[in-house]
């Protein structure tokens, strides 16, 4: 009996200073880990019991008496109970079901168990472990200790129970069974010996409880990180051989699944505001494709956070809506983590476990997020290569329409660098220069004749650099070009690129044209000749001795004829502005006001108009044709004059202003409705305004003296209010 | 006074005969250049008055340049066509002495011959008689003009202009003034006459018509004649 005592000792010795060595190990590995502080606890507490146990048989083979002989015993009793309540809490630890009031608690209740037997001791009441006459160790009161035990030991097993699928190494559930075993046949027999049996059980149980938190806490883990880096490297290695997105996918969901160990995965992608669902894993794909909106579901909820969304049982966990219509019903555990890239959401990865498959854990998720990232990374890259490609695609497709349209054309188009080296030409082009093709980088002024040049070119190149255009024409053996010229490249001028227009045989209808008016002008002057001078003739022999309405149709005559020399003079006087040549020559502002007024004096008084002028004789001289631009003003006179009624007045001046003189006739006249402001300039428009119906003239005046005012380079402005007065305004710069 | 009209329109060629009878011209109408040249040998009128475009034949340039190698008579341009300042030019470097298009209002027309002919029959020129520099030699008195020895001929009208600017060398001629003396008061508000009249003449006397020595611009007043010594001419 004493010896099986001793080697059961023994035995009990070996076990712990085992189980305390991977206390060690554990401790040595992460000292902060709760389950590590747990599992030291209750190791300790299975020590202070088996110590007490051991001290317990070393009296009765002493024989010790009293107090000293009491010691172990209590020793042996709040070592036994307190392990109840440190398994308790390992098991809750284990299960991850703690919460921060937990440790209180757990503490509390120490402290009761503490203080229970603190007063027992002083009151001097019987210990529950008694040693006998015999010698046997008996267990006396049990009702405290049974309470002790089956509360938490209970407790422990609830939740073993309820939580079984979270405890997945088999050797540590056992191992926590066997404990709750070992400590219950203690209480089977109060006789010592089948006690020390429940000693030999716990320490046992013990050890194989630290064998299994070694092997959770730091074998499996190592395990697992050396599957996760070969899991990861192979999804790195399909991500890096295959370019289509698709496949990618495949390979994403299908790793995830396996090295999660869940029963199916899923991969959703982010498309216009949308989840769509890409690729499934053992999953029933029917709404694959489907768009879901985003911040609904597991999947758009993780997307919309950004954060992972991890549940344990997706039927009791998750209130919002549902990706897959079964899932309620099938999923268990489910895990999903946002695939984020480049701080923009692309999609979301999603692992699944059935109801009775397994729960992740939080290594599991930072698998999973790893895996996210990935995928979006391989998401990302093969969106690149997608746009790349297609960027590509079109660049070329571009590239050939340009080339295709410039070659087609028939216009030629000339290309140069900033060297004036040749890049481009089209045939067109190439046609001018009289080869079949044109050899790139040649110098243009090798290819081209001086005459297709402009006159200027630092003028030419500087109104490029100021308009990024320009335009002449240029000629080309026996054609004319109109030759646009624009910068090429930006903001820094690479080149310049020209595009040149055959229009001689616009030059030559132009041509034609003018000639066209010339002669009919021509033509037209003889019989009016004709016509005036018979008209003058009868004047002089019938006007006094006629009666009125010979008069009156005599005059009718003349108006009409002068009408009619006015429509003519109007059109060569145009043709002429057209012809462009100016002869320019300094003038004082003041003569050529002074001029043009004693010009239209007589048709003022005709009409009752009052006419005046303003002007310093100190204005700066403007460079002009005189001839013009006195034709200008009379003409702007002449019709303020015809505008105005009897009894008005046309007031017109010069002044300068800045770099500009401003010549101005305005009139006490019907003024000019606001629509027609734009068009009275027009060539042959004349204004169709109520009470001026009884006005004549050829509407060529205006557009004349826009003409000849642009040719001064200078600019006509209007103001006009109806039945005030208007106010034309002509600006050209000093001389 | 005798007016030859040279015209291919008839009813222009009438009604401006007509109008001159009425005012007492005598009058010679003729329908084309040939007849018109024919007309002046036999008719030797005061003054013509010739079209330019004329389908048949000569046109009136060429009758007037074949009338300016025999005489001096003053010669009106009467077009449809002048429509630059080109066209006016090359009329007067025919030997036109005026050049007035059409249409023409019968109380001007009749005006401008007066005028025209009471130009050319201005004989009394007062006071110098002659001016030569070596380069340049006029005398107005027999109304010979020669330039580096030649021999130019001067319209009437050119001749007058010169003759003028003469009188008053060193002096600006006013535009006014100017037309007054050499066209006539009718012609007072034609500042273009000056214009054109004075760039011919320059192109007769001038050596370098562009940068002239002899007939200088005042801008927007009028014109003045600078005498010239034999060693200033020699020295250009």
């Amino acid at each position: 009996m004493q010896a099986t005592n001793g080697l059961t000792l023994l035995i009990n010795g070996l076990t712990l200073a085992l189980a305390l060595s991977f206390l060690f190990i554990l401790l040595w590995h992460d000292v902060r880990k709760e389950i590590t502080q747990f599992f030291a606890v209750f190791l300790a507490l299975v020590l202070l019991w088996n110590l007490g146990s051991f001290l317990a048989q070393a009296v009765i083979l002493i024989g010790v008496e009293g107090s000293a002989a009491r010691f172990p015993l209590i020793m042996l009793e709040f070592g036994f109970t307190g392990s109840s309540i440190a398994l308790y809490a390992l098991v809750a630890s284990l299960v991850k079901m703690y919460s921060r009031r937990f440790r209180i608690l757990l503490l509390a209740a120490l402290v009761i168990l503490f203080t229970y037997r603190v007063a027992i001791f002083a009151a001097g009441a019987p210990d529950p472990f008694v040693i006998d006459a015999d010698g046997s160790l008996f267990l006396q009161t049990r009702t405290p200790l049974l309470l002790f035990y089956l509360l938490f030991d209970g407790a422990a097993l609830y939740l073993l129970w309820r939580y079984q699928r979270k405890i997945r190494l088999r050797v540590l559930k056992f191992g926590l069974l066997l404990f709750i075993i070992g400590q219950s046949i203690g209480f089977l027999n109060p006789e010592l010996d089948t006690f020390l049996i429940s000693t030999v059980i716990g320490a046992l149980a013990t050890l194989v409880i630290s064998v299994g938190i070694l092997q959770q806490e730091i074998f499996r883990p190592l395990a697992e990180r050396k599957s996760q880096v070969e899991a990861i490297r192979n999804v790195i290695a399909s991500i890096a051989s295959q370019n289509a997105v698709d496949s990618i996918l495949e390979q994403l969901v299908r790793q995830s699944a396996e090295l999660l160990e869940a029963d199916g995965a899923a991969i959703f992608l982010l498309e216009d505001d949308g989840l769509s669902l890409k690729t499934t894993y053992e999953l029933i794909n029917d709404r694959l494709g489907s768009r879901l909106p985003l911040g609904e579901g597991v999947a758009g909820t993780a997307v919309q956070t950004g954060k992972l969304i991890q549940l344990d049982d997706y039927a009791r966990d998750w209130k919002g809506s549902h990706e897959f219509a079964y899932a309620s019903e099938f999923f268990g555990a489910v895990m999903c983590a946002p695939l984020v890239a480049g701080g923009d959401p692309v999609g979301a990865l999603m692992v699944v476990a059935s109801r009775h498959g397994r729960l992740f854990d939080r290594e599991d998720a930072y698998l999973l997020q790893l895996l996210a990232a990935q995928a979006a990374v391989a998401i990302i890259q093969s969106r690149l290569f997608a746009g790349q490609t297609e960027l590509n695609v079109q660049i070329e497709q571009s590239r050939n329409q340009l080339e295709t349209v410039l070659v087609s054309t028939d216009s030629p188009v000339i290309a140069i660098d900033r060297e004036f080296n040749l890049i481009f030409a089209n045939p067109a082009a190439a046609a001018l220069v009289g080869a079949q093709t044109v050899d790139p980088n040649a110098p243009i002024a090798d290819l081209l004749p001086a005459s297709a040049f402009p006159n200027n070119l630092r003028k030419a190149l500087r109104e490029i650099r100021k308009r990024r255009s320009f335009t002449y024409e240029a000629e080309l053996g026996d054609k004319i070009y109109l030759c646009h010229v624009a910068g090429l490249g930006r903001p820094k001028m690479q080149g310049w690129v020209a595009v040149l227009n055959d229009i001689t045989q616009l030059k030559e209808l132009d041509r034609l044209k003018s000639e066209m008016v010339r002669m009919t002008s021509h033509d037209l002057k003889n019989p009016l000749q004709a016509a005036m001078a018979n008209v003058d003739l009868l004047h002089e022999d019938i006007y006094e001795t006629g009666s009125e309405d010979v008069r009156q149709s005599l005059d009718t005559i003349d108006r009409q004829l002068q009408r009619m020399n006015r429509i003519i003079r109007g059109i060569l006087d145009l043709e002429r502005l057209r012809d462009g040549a100016l002869a320019l020559e300094l003038c004082a502002p003041v003569r050529i006001i002074e001029d043009a007024v004693h010009e239209i004096r007589e048709f003022a008084r005709e009409q009752s108009v009052v006419l005046d002028y303003v002007a310093d004789d100190d204005l700066p001289l403007i460079l002009c044709d005189v001839q013009q631009f006195e034709r200008a003003i009379i003409n702007l006179i002449e019709n303020a004059i015809k505008f105005t009624p009897a009894g008005g007045s046309v007031k017109v001046a010069a002044e300068r202003d800045n770099g500009e003189i401003v010549f101005s006739v305005s009139d006490t006249g019907v003024g000019i409705a606001a629509e027609l402001h734009e068009r009275i300039f027009d060539r042959f428009y004349r204004g169709k305004q109520r009470g001026v119906e009884h006005v004549s003239g050829s509407g060529l005046g205006l557009s004349l003296v826009k003409a000849i005012v642009i040719n001064h380079r200078g600019r006509i402005a209007l103001e006009s209010e109806i039945g005030v007065g208007t106010r034309f305004t002509i600006y050209v710069p000093c001389a | 006074m005798k007016v030859m009209i040279v015209d291919d329109e008839a009813a222009i060629r009438e009604a401006l005969g007509r109008k001159l009878l009425r005012d007492g011209f005598e009058v010679v109408l003729c329908k084309d250049g040939l007849e018109g040249l024919r007309s002046f040998h036999a008719e030797r009128p005061d003054l013509v008055i010739l079209d330019i475009v004329m389908p048949e034949g000569m046109d009136g340039l060429t009758v007037c340049r074949r009338i300016r190698e025999i005489a001096d008579t003053p010669i009106m341009m009467l077009s449809a066509n002048a429509i630059t300042e080109e066209d006016i030019i090359d009329g007067l470097n025919a030997g036109a002495d005026e050049y007035l298009t059409k249409p023409v209002r019968l109380n001007e027309f009749v005006a401008r011959v007066q005028a025209l002919l009471r130009r050319s029959s201005m004989t009394n020129i007062e006071t110098e008689q002659r001016y030569d520099d070596g380069y340049l030699s006029v005398d107005l008195h027999r109304r010979h003009v020669h330039v580096n020895g030649k021999k130019v001929h001067l319209t009437p009208t050119e001749f007058k202009l010169l003759a003028v600017l003469l009188e008053n060398s060193g002096r600006v001629v006013n535009q006014r003034d100017l037309l007054e003396h050499v066209w006539g008061r009718e012609y007072i508000d034609d500042v273009y006459y000056p214009r054109v009249y004075i760039s011919q003449l320059r192109r007769k006397i001038e050596r370098d018509p562009a940068n002239p020595l002899y007939i200088l611009t005042e801008h927007r007043i009028g014109y003045r004649f600078e005498k010239q010594t034999h060693s200033t001419q020699r020295l250009m």
